[in-house]
């Protein structure tokens, strides 16, 4: 897995540089240090760095293959399936954001993410779930007259 | 003594009953926006202004700054009890602050925090009573080369931040100096990486960012090694007489600290525009390379908590320098201190401090009060905030994502902003996970801008030429200043390793 | 039901509310403003900025004098330089009950992003002041005046700060300079408390800023005001000439103004402009302008629209000049 992060990485680096070349100047019309100049320097260096650390990762996994111990940087075991879970309830709160505003969506979020996280109690999910985002949207929007996420689409509530 | 009685004066001022109040009310609306993620004294400054209109000036300024240095307090409890900054200033406290509440310390920690705010704060205002004149020199002597040659100083302390596979660390700040070019180009007024959106032209701020990989990076963590399976109880363990108050080694071992935090963070908080986030980043760095056990930090070593602690506060004092001897914001939240006294028809400037006594001491002499007032507010209100981490985490996760999602959104308004903030959430985890260094990335992406903005001013300046930086007083300071850190830093810690390897065996 | 049958069931609806309304429309016109109707009032930044002030305080006087008849509604629509509130309220197109103030963003931030809409297109009320920019050079440098620095900068290679690039503060030297004749290196910075830090610490030989902000600079000698964009002086400024005095009139300025949505009605623009012409002769409004150190300059309806289309022209092409903008 962390070959595959570092080569995520590569691609997000190798997108960065190319933009820097195509579409950036290294120097401005009248001579100075343009805007393509300090990004050019990091893109290239990035897929550099990213290389060596893709090398270095293969050549740990070759040697566990082999049977040696791993290394210092693996990662622990974990529960993927949790993680995963999670940031799919995550990145679905932020698009029911956009949807439905900062409160109505605070509220379905956790129900939903209660309702998996905390099975069968019912009535301690349903009060955090209402009471939590009434708190915040009162010392938000009320008191602190902050910004809260607009809704795209008014519920009829 | 002139200074003495001018303090006098200005405490006569500040201690009405009414002017009193409106301090406390500041403290108070300082440490909340300071807790809530995102939401940090520059906003809750701008959100308070208005009301101020129709109060006496001497009373609005005193409230107005008690939010300000206020927040400082505020924004570590939740990078200590959740790992998420409050603020950007409390990025730093997060390193050594929240694996102290998980090794079962989070009281002392908390508390230690408010000390180390109180003492960095005071020693703050201190210098600004005696020192004023002279620091306010400091701050005019700084231009772009000053600038750039200041974030290559900073760039030193990324060496420490790097973390134990340096190639990994090296990629972390590279993708901080990448997310550092986005934004139209100072220069050019060129978009650059903004794709035509709105929302990215004033670049990719840096509190997104910092609460993403912090904040939501730790809570997958913690999901993903099962936390949440856990029948009650947190991340972080806490039990309430056993150790609540800090013991006497905690003060002892971190009293060199606290002064050096002081004063590093004011020094830097004089320069416009450096700031107490950079202050608190380069304390926490100084601290580890000064230390006789750099292993410890990151795993829970005072020091390292206290350091930054200090910094950032004492730099929003320092702050306050430019702003009262020269009428120049040196951060978002001064800019708005200024806004105040330009819409109370006040000319701030270097005749401000004698044209208006009262004022000026009224605000220091408040700020020595206002310090004093939200160290007890601190201590009073830790034990109520310890009990956030009495709910079990599958319950506080969720409401820790709502905190951080609805928090960023208060900052600029932006949905790229919030996505970004889960973006920096998800890459994180991976971070986290597989040994690159958060820290590098967040330290790159505040000094990479700087030293790249400040390069090209000068060099427009000079007209390509680096000799400038040998023609200005104040830029062959710091590099004497960086040249003496490189020399001395890793002599004192040879030095400091071998009194400790004697200790050892003289034991 | 499928789409097409709610669109033949809403068109049949609108034929038969077309009638009645075709006769209603003159009435409710002439009624404008309907106190029944909640003005919608957008600022397109966040609180405690200057757009945000300007408008609290045209809705103060409105409130203090009972000019608008209605609740008036004030909503902080922050986000991307403004293009989020003003796109709010070019989403109300044809109401006449949304209106928000501009200032500099508003023409700049169309320049650096895909907006949907272009100050041209809303329906202007009144442009009610202009920001302008006074240049200063360092109080311990020998140029007196700005017959001084002209010669000066036509003789030796001077340096001129400002904030940004897309905004008034490299507009203004550029073309100024172009009257008089002289070349200059211009360096952005990011605020201005970066470049009067620049400029105190003699990094740079000028620069220009908005004169509320350096006042004090100004009056302890620290900084020589040499000369001023607007059309007249500010009184802090006393002595100060302006560039059209010294022959070398350049006409852009930042505008603060009142806009509706486009397509507003015709009557809901007459009511403005009305409502305006008062609200710029009252004392809070005269304080206003002093305290920030703006210059009143007053236009309305379609002049307006002319001062913003020229005032985006000239930037582009400036802009376009040096490459900043395609």
């Amino acid at each position: 897995m962390r070959i595959v992060f570092l080569v995520a990485v590569l691609g997000a680096a190798i997108f960065y540089s190319y933009i820097a070349f195509a579409d950036l100047n290294f120097m401005t019309r009248t001579g100075r240090l343009g805007p393509g100049f300090f990004p050019r320097i990091v893109g290239l260096t990035m897929v550099a760095m990213t290389l060596l650390a893709i090398l270095d990762a293969l050549r740990d996994r070759a040697r566990v293959n082999a049977g040696g111990a791993p290394g210092a940087d693996d990662a622990p075991d974990g529960r993927w399936r949790d993680f995963v879970l999670l940031v799919a309830m995550a990145l679905g709160y932020a698009v029911l954001i956009r949807l439905f505003g900062g409160l109505v969506s605070t509220v379905l979020y956790l129900g939903l993410a209660l309702a998996l996280l905390n099975p069968g109690r019912h009535l301690q999910n349903a009060l955090v779930a209402i009471i939590f985002p009434a708190c915040v949207y009162l010392l938000f929007d009320r008191v602190l007259n902050a910004n809260m996420p607009p809704a795209l689409i008014d519920l009829p509530f | 003594m002139d200074i003495f009685s001018d303090l006098v004066m200005g405490l006569s001022i500040a201690i009405t009953p009414i002017n009193l109040l409106y301090l406390l009310i500041g403290a108070m609306v300082g440490m909340i926006v300071g807790v809530i993620p995102g939401f940090g004294p520059s906003a809750g400054l701008a959100i308070l202004l208005p009301i101020t209109f129709g109060m006496d000036p001497v009373g609005a300024i005193m409230m107005l700054a008690a939010i300000y240095y206020g927040s400082m307090y505020g924004g570590t409890i939740t990078s200590i009890l959740l790992n998420t900054p409050g603020e950007s200033a409390t990025v730093a406290s997060t390193f050594d602050g929240y694996p102290l509440a998980k090794n079962g310390r989070a009281g002392p920690a908390l508390v230690m925090q408010a000390v180390a705010s109180f003492v960095g704060g005071t020693v703050g205002v201190i210098l600004i009573t005696i020192l004023a004149p002279m620091f306010s020199q400091v701050s005019r002597s700084f231009g772009p080369p000053e600038y750039f040659l200041l974030a290559m100083m900073g760039m030193l302390t990324l060496l420490v931040m790097i973390g134990s596979n340096w190639k990994l660390g090296v990629i972390s700040a590279l993708i901080g100096f990448a997310l550092g070019t986005v934004g139209v180009d100072l220069e050019t007024g060129q978009g650059r990486y903004t794709f035509g959106s709105a929302e990215l032209i004033g670049g990719i701020y840096f509190i997104p960012i910092a609460i993403g990989l912090f904040g939501l990076g730790e809570l997958f963590y913690a999901f993903y090694s099962g936390m949440h399976r856990h029948g009650s109880g947190g991340l972080v363990q806490y039990s309430k007489e056993q150790r609540f108050w800090p013991t006497a080694e905690d003060y002892i071992s971190t009293r060199w600290t606290m002064l050096r935090g002081s004063v590093l963070g004011f020094v830097v908080g004089v320069i416009p525009g450096a700031g107490a986030t950079i202050a608190s980043l380069m304390a926490y760095s100084t601290e580890r390379s000064l230390s006789k056990h750099p292993e410890r930090f990151g795993k829970g070593e005072m020091a390292g908590l206290v350091a930054p602690e200090t910094a950032n506060n004492a730099a929003s004092s320092g702050a306050m320098i430019p702003l009262l001897t020269l009428g120049i914001p040196g951060s978002a939240s001064t800019a708005v201190l200024l806004a105040a006294f330009l819409l109370w028809g006040l000319r701030p400037g270097p005749l401000f401090m004698e044209q208006n006594p009262e004022m000026a001491w009224g605000l220091i002499a408040s700020m020595y009060l206002g310090n004093m007032v939200l160290l007890a507010i601190s201590i009073f209100a830790i034990p109520l905030f310890v009990q956030i981490i009495k709910v079990p985490y599958r319950i506080l996760g969720p409401c820790i994502v709502v905190i951080c999602a609805l928090g960023t959104f208060t900052v600029h308004a932006s949905f790229i902003e919030l996505y970004l903030m889960f973006a920096a959430g998800i890459v994180g985890f991976f971070m986290r996970l597989y040994g690159f260094s958060p820290a590098a990335l967040v330290l790159a992406l505040v000094l990479g801008p700087l030293a790249e903005e400040a390069l090209r001013q000068t060099m427009t300046i000079s007209r390509g030429s680096f000799g400038i930086f040998l023609d200005r007083p104040a830029s062959v300071w710091i590099i004497c200043v960086t040249a003496a850190l490189l020399v001395l830093l890793p002599l004192l810690g040879r030095i400091g390793s071998g009194a400790g390897k004697a200790e050892k065996a003289g034991g | 039901m499928t789409n097409f049958d709610t669109t033949l069931r809403l068109g049949a609806m609108t034929l038969a509310l077309a009638a009645p309304l075709a006769v209603a429309t003159p009435a409710i016109a002439q009624e404008y403003p309907d106190p029944g109707q909640t003005l919608d009032w957008t600022i397109a930044f966040g609180p405690g900025g200057g757009n945000d002030i300007m408008a609290r305080t045209i809705v103060d006087i409105l409130n203090t004098y009972d000019l608008y008849p209605g609740d008036i509604a004030v909503e902080n629509r922050a986000g991307g330089s403004g293009a989020v509130g003003w796109g709010y309220l070019f989403g109300q197109s044809g109401s006449g009950y949304g209106i928000s103030t501009t200032s500099g963003s508003f023409v700049t931030t169309p320049l650096q992003a895909d907006t949907p809409w272009e100050p041209a297109d809303f329906t202007p009320v009144a442009l009610l002041a202009t920001d302008d920019l006074v240049l200063v050079v360092n109080g311990s440098s020998e140029i007196q005046n700005i017959d001084e620095f002209i010669a000066y900068a036509q003789a030796n290679p001077i340096t001129i700060a400002g904030t940004g690039t897309v905004n008034v503060d490299f507009i203004v030297p550029t073309l100024f300079a172009q009257a008089a004749g002289f070349e200059f290196e211009y360096v952005s910075f990011n605020s201005m408390a970066d470049q009067t830090t620049a400029l105190l610490s003699e990094s740079v030989d000028a620069m220009v800023g908005n004169p509320g902000e350096i006042l004090g600079l100004i009056d302890s000698g620290d900084l020589r005001a040499l000369v001023y964009s607007g059309a007249s002086t500010p009184a802090a400024l006393e002595g100060v000439p302006t560039m059209g005095d010294v022959g070398h009139d350049i006409g852009v300025s930042m505008p603060r103004g009142l806009i509706l949505p486009p397509d507003a009605p015709a009557e809901a623009q007459q009511f403005w402009i009305e409502t305006m012409q008062r609200v710029v002769e009252t004392p809070e409004w005269a304080a206003y302008i002093e305290n920030n150190t703006l210059t009143p300059t007053v236009l309305y309806g379609e002049e307006f629209r002319t001062f913003l289309s020229n005032t985006q022209n000239g930037f582009a092409e400036v802009l376009r000049s040096v490459g900043a903008i395609q």
